[in-house]
This record gives C-alpha cells, structure tokens and sequence, in this order.
C-alpha cells in the first residue's frame, strides 16, 4: 500500500500534456511558464532539434536518388507522396504501413510521430482567422455556434504571434487582419505585375504570404536559440537555424527552460483514467511503444494536444460508467464534424517578357490572395470561401526533360534560367457536416491493441460548388495579368486529409447536448481534461490553422492556471 | 480525367522538378496495377551491352564540352558519363520506377540494340535519337525517350561535377531580393530539391 502510493506521488504532476507537437508545445511551455510542473507525453520517438536533422546540410549529390523516393517508400507513404514524398524529408513522416488504418472514404492521415509532431512539416503560412470566421455557423444555421468571438481571441493571437515570429506585410484588410509582423519577404517581378494588375482590373489584394520565419529575430527569439531564415528553402529536412517555428525550435526549448518539465518520449496514450465520482480526470494510462509496458501518470489538468485524430481518439477511448461513448461525450458528438481545406486546385500559366528579371535566394514561402467570394458584396450560389497560395518563378533545367533537343548547345541552355511560370493553388473551407466522421473499429487492432481508426469522409457539395470558382477565378486573375497558356487545373486525388489541416471532431460550443469543449476548450462534463488542438474547431474557415490553434491554447493554459488557483479544477 | 493525367497536373502544383512522366511512373497506382513489383533481377538493370547503349545515349543528351569554345585543357565541362550516369540511371530505374515503367524502358534500349545502335557513327546516333525524340512528342505518354531524357538531366545536373560546371551554386544564400539579370549568366542552384 506504502509502496503503491509513493510510485503513484512519483508519477504525478500538476499537469500532463499529451503530444510535443504544434499545441503540445504551447502548452507545455504556457503551463510551465505559469508555474506548473509539467508532464509532456510523446507517443513517438525523441527527435532532437538539429542533431538530429540529418539531411538539413547534405547537398543534392549525397542523395542515393536525388531526392526522389524509391516505389516502396512511395506506396508506405503514399498519402504524403504528393506534398512531401522526398528523400530529404522522408524520415519526419510515420510510415503509414506500420501505422494503419480503415478508410471507408479514402482519407490521407497524414502523420510525425516524433518530437515536434507536424510542427516539424508544416508549410508555415501564418494567418489570423477574421471576424466572419467565427459568425458564419451561426449565421448560416450550420453545425453549432462559436463559443468564442474574434475579439476574444484578439490578445492571446497577438501574444503567440510576438513569440512565434511572422514575415509578413500589414494591408489593413477586414478578411485577413494583420497580424505582429516581421519584415515581409520579397516579391519576384512578375508577382508584383500580378499584384498590381488583379489590383487594377479586379479590385482584389494580394500580399505576400505571412510565414512563420524569423526575417529579423527578436531578443525572446534569440533567447530560446532560434535564428535568421537563410533562404535556403530546405525547411521540410528541418531547420538547423531554428528559423522557421516549430515545437522543437522554439516551445519546447522555452519550455524546458523552466526547468519544470519533463518530456517521456515512446508513450502512446491509451485512455484517460477518470474518477468517476468526481467527474474528472485522474490521470492517464500509457503503453510504452517499444517495450509494451503499461504506466500511469497523474495530474489535476490534462491538456489533450495529440492532433485532432489522436485527441478525439483518446476521448473515445476513455470509457467509464458515467461515459459510456467516450469521455465527455453526451452529446454524441465525438468525431464527427470532420473537416480539412480542400486543396490540389488552381491555375497557372506562362509569362512572357520579364527576361532581365530575376532572383536570388531560395524563398520558403509564396503570394497570398485572400478570399474575395461571399466577402462584402460578392454572392454565390455555395457558402464561405477560399483563398490561394503560390506565385512566379523561373523554370530550372528540369524544364529539358520535355523540351526537344539534346547535345551541346540543349545543354548550355539548361544552365540559364528558363521562361517565366505561374501557379496559384487554392484552398478552401470544408463545412462542417456531421456525417463527415471518424469512428474506432470494433475489430481492427493496432500492434499497441488499440482500436484501429475508421475514417468516413468526403468532400460535399459545396466543396464542388466552391471547386469550379477556385479554378475559373484563378486562371481569370492570372489572364487579367496578361499572362499566357493559362490552364486551370482540378486534381480528383484530392482528398480529405492531403491538406494536414484536420479539423473539428470534438467541437467547442455553447451547449454540452451539441458540442464536447466548452469555450475555454474544457470538457464540458470533465472541466480538468482541455483540448486545445484542430479537434475543437467548430468550423474551418479557409486559412491555414496552426495559428488559431496556438491562440486556443495559451488562452487555455491561462484559464487552466487560473482555475486551479481558485480551486475550481 | 484519368489518374495518370491528375499525377502529371500536381507536378506542376507542388514545384516537383519532375517531369510529367517520372510522376505517373513513379505513380502508387501504377505500380499497384501492375502484378509484379521491382526489379526483375538482382544486382543490375540492364546488361553490359545495354548499359553501353544507355552511356551513349546519355553522353549524347549531354555531351562533355569545352567552356564557350577556348581550347585551353583544363575548363571542359564534364558530359554524362564523366559524372556516371549510366550507372545512376540503373539505380533510378531498380528503385523508383514500376513495372510499366521500367518495361517501357526496357523496350525501348532493346530496340536500339536490335538496331546496332553502338555500332552506328556519331551522326547516325544522333539521326536515330533525333527521329525517336520527334516520335516520343507526338503524345504525352511516358516514353523510353523522356525516361532516358529526364534521368539523364537529373543524374547530371544533380551530380557535383554537374553542379559545379553549370550552375553558380548557393547552398545558403542567406538573403532573397528581386535582382537583374546578367548577360549569359547562369542559374543559380539551391540544393532544396531532395
């Protein structure tokens, strides 16, 4: 008994977050920050920022394959083979093989099972959701109100943006509001012709994309070992500069400074244990991935924080006499309401002229055109809107492999830069659609014993709607720049999850008889259990997410702490 | 629109240096179409006479040169097979292509064998290789010629040797600026393919 209840003051901490990745981190270090000793649990193996970015520094002819993926690597990472499929990068995603899982509707799960999480594979653009975004359910009567309003979320967005670090150009627009910026990155020449020209003759902004990379780090950024984007673009090996944010580069280090963390790496989280009679959460049950070994750890807070699948996954697998379907979820709510931004469409063309011009570096982001359609005046026949990433570039020698000729002189040509070329890709908001949803398969394991995940869900109608705009709107903006071969494209291996922007299935809200989070992202029927990560969303709004998300979770650490200081939790 | 043609239209969305046919061969369906997997057999792809064929035909697209015509020894620029491109093309071929690919490819080199290709003169290659390029364009289909074409360009321009005669390599250029061009001057190479 003795002994039971030392090993049980040993495992047990002011809080346990679950996941290192892009929230983990925040959480860990808000909670740390605050005074907490905090409990970090990472179902993957320990990744260490730098040493371990073992392909950041090798140049193009140190790769057996140059780069590109062998047929086997392809097929065990074929949901990622579009985005990322290259040999550079390959080691940062989970093997899908290892890892599977059911899709009745095909569903690409895209995941990093390591420190850092998905932090480490992001694409970085870095927006602030607007107004509309958190009016739009209610006001179009779909999936449940926002719990929380733009303004609310005002101070924590500029509170993350400071320590995150954002390139970026303030325009002053309502659709896309600004955000604490860095110094902006450049514009080649035909980009801004495309600016000034869809300016013009559209009456449309374009800015460049606001990407979370240190153009000129701050002192809290130099503190924590991060430093200046060298324009290499080589940012999905890993940056040995710190210079893009990610958990590894910048939270967790903070994190770990406080000496009041501990991060246990290999621990798949199985359930969380309640107490049933008090209606909390005591803590939580792990596998270790390797050795298989069971442990428990305790906590007065948890903050789920293990990516949308993996945290809603965790509720579903938490049962007890008082949740029967999966902690917190009365409402039946619990997966459902799946969304990603639906992307792999847009225009692009050629460009004539704009011979002299040029550019050097390697630059890690692109143009951003925010949305315009169902924005002030504008009305279509399908709801919410979409916005495009992309931009100009001159073609390099791989444009040879379909040009015609071959020998000297095909040769001399391919070690200048090429013609001009042009793409806007788009990405636009899904809906919230209860039938879109995950479920744990009563049948299929995994090698840990845990229920296999059941992905069913599509893209709908007005996805499709929505789908023929971003192509003609695209190739219109790219014609009213007088640029040439303009060719709209649509991708139909587009899918739910390509985007890495999975969203919603444990939803904030108002009521706990339609949503699962409160607005504080607590349980609504466990108030020490928090979720902070794309499983809150209620809706998905057409910009990249991870600053929302980010925003989410310093607000909940900050409420967590203070509840547990009145001795609420 | 079919598969193949969705494969070829992300190239371009995602800035694959790839062409269109080295996406829809190294293409997951394809591969999963085809019955059999990989390589046919352990050790090499091709034999020695093909091998020879594939040194040729690469040296062809991309011959050694010397720098703008000076006669000087000393500032040639290496071909394809100074920076060994047959053997890249055997490692390429084994590993990253499927089956329908790498049949394609064997079809079409067994074809020049057939055809005496190393046997021929150097004006005759170059006829020969003229006449399957004007072939190979008439559709968008994967082909022997862009199989042979697109692993050539990318074993040589990605090799150090390759890198290093063509291109003013920047592997940190630690800023990004809008600039002008310089007459004649060379592309800048970053290194972030892989």
């Amino acid at each position: 008994m003795n002994l039971n209840l030392k090993a049980e003051k040993d495992q047990t901490y002011d809080a346990i977050v679950v996941g290192s990745g892009m929230t983990g981190g925040w959480a860990a270090k808000e909670l740390a920050e605050k005074g907490l000793r905090v409990l970090v649990l990472e179902r993957g193996y320990e990744l260490k920022h730098v040493e371990d970015y073992k392909t950041a520094f090798k140049d193009p002819w140190e790769f057996e394959h140059r780069g590109k993926i062998s047929i086997v690597a392809a097929e065990e990472h074929y949901a990622t083979m579009y985005f990322s499929a290259k040999e550079g990068s390959q080691y940062l995603y989970t093997n899908d093989k290892e890892n599977p899982y059911v899709q009745k509707r095909p569903f690409n799960w895209i995941r990093a099972y390591h420190t850092g999480g998905k932090s480490l594979l992001w694409g970085k653009h870095t927006y602030r959701w607007n107004q509309e975004d958190f009016l739009a359910n209610a006001k179009e009567g779909l999936g449940v109100d926002w719990p929380i309003r733009y303004d609310e979320l005002v101070p924590w967005y500029k509170y993350v943006e400071k320590f995150v670090g954002i390139s970026g150009q303030p325009e002053g627009l309502a659709v896309l509001p600004d955000s604490t910026f860095l110094p902006p990155m450049a514009m080649t020449a035909p980009e801004v012709h495309l600016k000034n020209s869809v300016a013009q003759k559209l009456n449309r902004p374009i800015t460049i994309g606001r990407v979370a990379h240190l153009t000129k780090p701050q002192p809290w950024h130099s503190a924590v070992g991060r430093a200046t984007c060298q324009f290499r673009n080589r940012c999905s090996r890993g940056c040995p500069f710190g210079a893009y944010f990610s958990s590894l580069a910048a939270t967790l280090p903070a994190a770990r400074q406080t000496n009041r963390v501990t991060l246990v790496h290999n621990a798949i989280v199985k359930e969380i244990i309640l107490d049933d009679k008090a209606q909390k959460a005591k803590g939580v049950r792990v596998i270790d991935q390797n050795t298989m070994e069971v442990r428990e750890f305790y906590a007065k807070v948890i903050f789920l924080n293990a990516g949308t699948i993996g945290s809603t996954s965790i509720l579903m697998n938490s049962k007890s006499a008082r949740f029967p379907n999966g902690l917190g979820n009365d409402s039946d709510q619990l997966g459902r309401n799946l969304m990603d931004h639906h992307l792999a469409i847009g225009a692009r063309g050629d460009i004539d002229g704009f011979d002299d011009d040029y550019f050097f570096g390697a630059r890690p982001g692109s143009l951003y055109i925010p949305r315009f359609r169902n924005w002030g005046n504008d009305k279509r026949g399908y709801l919410r809107g979409f916005g495009y990433q992309g931009g100009a570039t001159r073609a390099d020698w791989s444009r040879g492999a379909t040009e015609t000729g071959f020998g000297s002189d095909f040769k001399k040509k391919m070690t200048q830069p090429g013609p001009w070329k042009i793409n806007l890709s788009g990405f636009g908001e899904v809906l919230p659609n209860p039938n879109n949803r995950f479920t744990l398969s009563e049948d299929q394991k995994d090698k840990w014993g845990l229920p296999q995940v059941v992905f069913d869900a599509d893209f709908g109608e007005n996805e499709r709607a929505m789908r023929k705009d971003i192509m003609n709107d695209g190739a219109e903006m790219l014609e009213a720049a007088g640029f040439k071969n303009v060719v709209a494209y649509d991708n139909p291996v587009a899918h739910m999850g390509l985007g890495i922007h999975e969203m919603g299935t444990a939803r904030m809200g108002k009521d706990p008889k339609t949503s699962i989070l409160n607005k504080f992202n607590q349980v609504h029927t466990c108030k020490n259990v928090f979720v902070t990560d794309g499983s809150a969303m209620a809706s998905a709004s057409n910009v990249n997410p991870s600053l929302t998300y980010m925003a989410l979770t310093a607000r909940a650490a900050n409420h967590a702490v203070e509840q547990l200081k009145a001795r609420n939790l | 629109m079919n598969r193949r043609e969705a494969v070829t239209q992300v190239a371009w969305i995602l800035g694959g240096v790839f062409s269109a046919p080295t996406l829809q061969a190294m293409s997951r369906w394809e591969q999963l179409a085809s019955t059999e997997t990989g390589s046919s057999k352990p050790g090499s792809f091709l034999t020695e006479t093909q091998h020879a064929i594939m040194g040729r035909v690469a040296e062809l697209i991309i011959p050694r040169t010397n720098a703008s015509g000076v006669d000087s020894p000393g500032v040639d620029s290496p071909g394809a097979l100074d920076v060994g491109v047959p053997d890249f093309m055997e490692v390429m071929l084994r590993d990253c292509y499927g089956k329908p690919a790498q049949d394609l490819f064997l079809t079409g080199v067994g074809e020049l064998e057939r055809k005496g290709f190393l046997t021929l003169s150097p004006d005759q290659q170059t006829a020969m290789l003229t006449q399957i390029e004007a072939d190979a364009q008439k559709n968008s289909n994967p082909s022997f010629w862009l199989i042979s074409k697109e692993l050539t360009l990318l074993g040589y321009f990605t090799s150090e040797m390759g890198i290093k005669a063509s291109f003013d390599y920047q592997p940190i250029p630690g800023r990004f600026e809008a600039i002008k061009i310089k007459p004649g001057q060379k592309d800048f190479m970053y290194g972030n393919q892989a």
